[in-house]
């Protein structure tokens, strides 16, 4: 196989990593192993934003690629699938269509049905408000602004105004929930509705995710998603704050 | 026992928002489930937030990558999901919500937290999967040397 064509799986393999939420070391791991099983000496950087990599080739004949990603979701299954298919051809290589087809199969792989994903985040919902000793009431209020703030997420971010406004309306849209659900059952504390429907919107993973690629030394990626889940949480917090402040009037 | 159905269901339903596959999801909210009864135990009888989060992402670290090695998956699959009741998301949250209310120094102290929270859960997850690295790498040296 030619060198272009090496670059070209193991390009699309770390984009996939990149894009479905795989850390950093990863990444870098993958397009190295990938390269190697077809025994082409390559090296690899890369930014949470992007993958610069270069294949060695004879004859000074170097190929490389810089890769822009622009979106980022978590799909842990596609993380699943790439790290079993680089494994696999390290064993046995597959032939360039055929590894292409398959790279093609598995950014196409299905997610869980959209009603269950939306009932898992009215679930998350219920779950973190009773977790933060929130009454079973309070839950079941959360529950159902849960359901309505993941509804609200995907449609704004599938319009796409600018990064972080999804998550700002949805906190918007929580708060002025709790506080309607306050005024008719004053007994339900708005505090911990909000924060338990807000849950699915906050960047814990994003955090901690941060700090262990500091650990695994790319401390370039790690300050951008330290910042990234800043952003997010002061967006969420803007957002429920506003209309917060707004009633107290 | 309420506490540890919760942290079950908030830690299965997660993962099906991070499209983690049927068959595992099961093994997420064990690992879950496992880490924040840790997590809880222990801030129960020392107090210490920090440190009782390091210990359930230790936990959690220790099962995902055990799991991960029977199941043949990244043990990441597992710890992503199973650390989510420990992550300081609600107070990160927090601390915005202090900078908004005008509370500084609530919300210096609720930053020092959640950043200290997160640092304890990735060390922790840390931890786990270099204790099994290294106790793979002694294994291999023994059976080689005995062949």
């Amino acid at each position: 196989m030619k060198n272009r064509e090496v670059l070209d799986i193991a390009i699309r393999a770390g984009e996939i990593l990149l894009r479905n939420g795989a850390e950093i070391y990863r990444v870098e791991d993958t397009i190295v192993r990938i390269c190697k099983s077809y025994g082409v000496a390559c090296e690899a950087f890369v930014l949470p934003t992007g993958m610069f990599i270069t294949a060695f080739g004879a004859n000074d004949e170097d190929i490389s690629i810089v890769r822009r990603i622009k979106e980022r979701m978590v799909n842990l299954y596609k993380v699943e699938l790439i790290n079993s298919f680089s494994r696999r051809i390290e064993k046995e290589p597959l032939s360039h269509r055929d590894a292409k087809l398959e790279l093609d199969e598995i950014s196409n792989s299905p997610r869980h049905s959209f009603l269950l994903r939306l009932a898992s985040a009215a679930i998350i919902s219920f779950a973190y408000t009773i977790l933060f000793k929130g009454t079973y009431i309070e839950g079941g209020f959360a529950f159902a602004i849960g359901a309505m703030i993941y509804l609200l997420k995907e449609t704004v971010s599938k319009i796409g105004f600018f990064q972080f406004f999804d998550t700002f309306i949805s906190g918007m849209l929580a708060a002025g929930l709790s506080l309607v659900v306050n005024r008719y059952f004053p007994h339900a504390d708005i505090y911990k509705i909000i924060i338990g429907s807000i849950m699915i919107l906050l960047p814990g993973v994003a955090i901690t995710n941060a700090i262990k690629d500091a650990l695994h030394g790319d401390i370039a990626s790690s300050v951008f998603r330290l910042s990234e889940a800043l952003y997010v949480a002061t967006a969420v917090g803007a957002g429920v704050g506003v209309v917060l402040s707004l009633s107290l009037r | 026992m309420k506490a540890i159905i919760m942290a079950f269901l908030g830690s299965v339903f997660p993962a099906v928002l991070f499209n983690v596959k049927r068959s595992s999801l099961v093994w997420v909210g064990i690992c879950g489930t496992l880490g924040y009864t840790t997590y809880y135990l222990t801030e129960k009888i020392t107090g210490k937030i920090t440190f009782a989060t390091f210990i359930g992402a230790l936990i959690v670290g220790v099962f995902s990558e055990g799991t991960a090695r029977i199941l043949k998956i990244p043990a990441t699959i597992f710890s992503v999901s199973g650390s989510t009741p420990l992550v300081p998301g609600i107070a990160a949250y927090t601390t915005i919500q202090y900078v908004v209310e005008n509370k500084l120094s609530n919300a210096a102290s609720k930053g020092i937290e959640t950043l200290s929270s997160a640092l304890a859960i990735a060390f922790g997850i840390m931890l786990a999967s270099a204790i099994f690295r290294v106790v793979s790498k002694i294994r291999l040296k023994y059976t080689v040397k005995h062949k």
